[in-house]
């Protein structure tokens, strides 16, 4: 038996769900297809409706 | 996403996929394929030595084709992991040419032509799938003539145009006009090359070239070979350097973009492609708009929509405060054709319902809200992944359960699940991250029952 999670993906919802598993004391391994992550979210200049820097 | 590089507790596996899932929950065995980045992960230190030297151009995907990058690259300047990757189907050494600058420059020895994809065996006791979404391809849209007409955009296109890192540093330039500057670029470089011909030829008679070639289409020296050769190389100069100036006259009056239209559905809400409503399109045009007049106050924006969604804590307030602060005109109306006029301007042909007529407007650059497409990769995920799709190809789940699949123990969220923006997504994946923690927890939970 396993304590692992593995995520698929490295966007934004990835990136969020490895973050609160791994707050949690959850070993996770997180598999994105690119070389970097962050996803669209990352090609983004700004977000709505706060205008906040993406990256 | 730095701090998701950093977590102790997160293995991050980049260019890696999912090969193979067996087991069921609490207890999956789960294959993944580390891809050769031909690059030492233990020994790069990103600091981009080798993408400066490296002589091959490729399209770069991460700014939609809109500037190149090199054969060894990073994603994006910030991007994470920082270790680079080469590109093996355009490398020039990994296709057997001689090469292998990078191996020369980089001083951390980490380029690595030999190596080769890892298997990694994982065992986890739940799985989460955030896949994510494609960007919708507006060039099956006839009328709305994408990559025919150069200034109709897509939305994530100019995303990259309004970015300070993006491939116009921030400024509006419009494509027709990029296209045309990196033409008087090329044609620089060629006119430089045969001006330094002539300059030998000059030198060696004493002559200029323009007096000579007068004097030569005259008659004089009918057998002199040396001077034949001059001759031709300055009438082939000539073919460059008139069009070349032409084109720069032109450039001359070239300035940036500063009258926008946005087109919403473009593939939603549109029963040829996708039925559904993409959710957060309008609220990313209203977003370019508001950004595009920061950059230029003169800067007016129309957006053309059967309504405007603005579904979301403060998002009518955004709406209205772009309408009254940052010049944003909005039309009930469906765009039928766009054609492009003179200088390059494209032509929005739409029907205004509140006045009931046909209009014609001229615009610097269009930009089309493109809808939320399922991933081309996902219907060979969940087939190794199995677990089942919905009929557009986003995952099955069931309204009271958001974030389950149709097989216990594996989770979606994101735009995997259905189209949604980013402070749904973070919701939801921490919803996911919960359910799969129980799990997790659970397993804990039954052994303790047996050791009780």
């Amino acid at each position: 038996m396993s304590k692992d999670i593995l995520v698929i993906g490295g966007g934004i919802a990835g990136m969020q769900s490895s973050l609160d598993l791994a707050d949690m004391g959850i070993k996770v391994h997180l598999v994105e297809k690119l070389p970097s992550i962050g996803g669209k979210m990352a090609q983004l200049d700004k977000t709505f409706p706060t205008n906040d820097c993406a990256i | 996403m730095l701090d998701v590089g950093r977590h102790p507790n997160i293995e991050l596996l980049a260019y890696s996929e999912v090969e193979k899932v067996e087991g069921e929950a609490g207890n999956f065995s789960v294959t993944v394929r580390r891809k050769a980045r031909y690059v030492r992960e233990d020994r790069c230190t990103g600091c981009g030595a080798c993408a400066e030297k490296c002589p091959t151009l490729v399209p770069d995907a991460f700014n939609e084709g809109l500037r190149n990058r090199k054969a060894i690259y990073s994603l994006f300047a910030q991007g994470i992991p920082s270790t680079h990757t080469i590109d093996a189907d355009h490398c020039r050494q990994m296709n057997g040419k001689k090469c292998g600058i990078c191996a020369k420059t980089c001083q951390a020895e980490a380029i690595d032509f030999d190596q080769k994809d890892r298997i990694l065996e994982l065992n986890v006791a739940a799985i989460i799938i955030a896949a994510g979404y494609d960007v919708f391809d507006p060039s099956q849209i006839p009328e709305y003539r994408y990559q025919e007409i150069p200034n109709v955009v897509t939305a994530i296109e100019f995303e990259r145009l309004l970015s300070a890192s993006g491939p116009t540093g921030g400024h509006l330039d419009r494509p027709s006009d990029r296209a045309i500057e990196a033409d008087i670029e090329e044609m620089e470089k060629s006119a430089g090359k045969s001006q330094k011909a002539l300059v030998k030829f000059e030198e060696k008679y004493g002559e200029s070239s323009a007096a000579f070639y007068e004097k030569y289409q005259s008659g004089a020296y009918p057998d002199d070979e040396d001077r034949k050769k001059w001759a031709d190389k300055y009438a082939d100069h000539l073919t460059v350097v008139e069009p070349l100036e032409a084109l720069r006259k032109k450039a001359e009056g070239f300035d940036v973009a500063r009258r926008l239209a946005f087109i919403q559905c473009v593939g939603s809400r549109d029963f040829r492609f996708y039925p559904f409503c993409s959710g957060y399109c309008c609220m990313h045009s209203i977003k370019e708009a508001i950004i595009a007049h920061e950059h230029g106050p003169d800067t007016t924006s129309t957006i053309f929509g059967m309504d405007i969604r603005a579904v979301g804590k403060g998002f009518e307030e955004y709406k209205i405060r772009g309408g009254n602060h940052s010049n944003i005109t909005y039309v009930r109306g469906r765009v039928a054709e766009i054609v492009e006029g003179p200088d390059n301007n494209p032509v929005v042909i739409y029907e205004d319902t509140r006045e009931r007529k046909v209009k014609r407007q001229e615009f610097d650059m269009v930009i089309l809200a493109t809808a939320c497409a399922p991933s081309k990769g996902i219907a060979a995920l969940v087939k190794t992944v199995g677990v089942e799709l919905d009929p557009y190809n986003f995952l099955k789940t069931s309204p009271l359960s958001p974030v389950d699949t149709t097989t216990p123990g594996i989770f979606v969220c994101g735009c995997a699940e259905s189209p949604m923006d980013v402070p749904e997504s973070v919701a939801q994946a921490s919803s996911a991250a919960e359910r799969a923690a129980e799990i997790v927890f659970q397993t804990d939970l039954i052994k303790e029952k047996a050791v009780a």
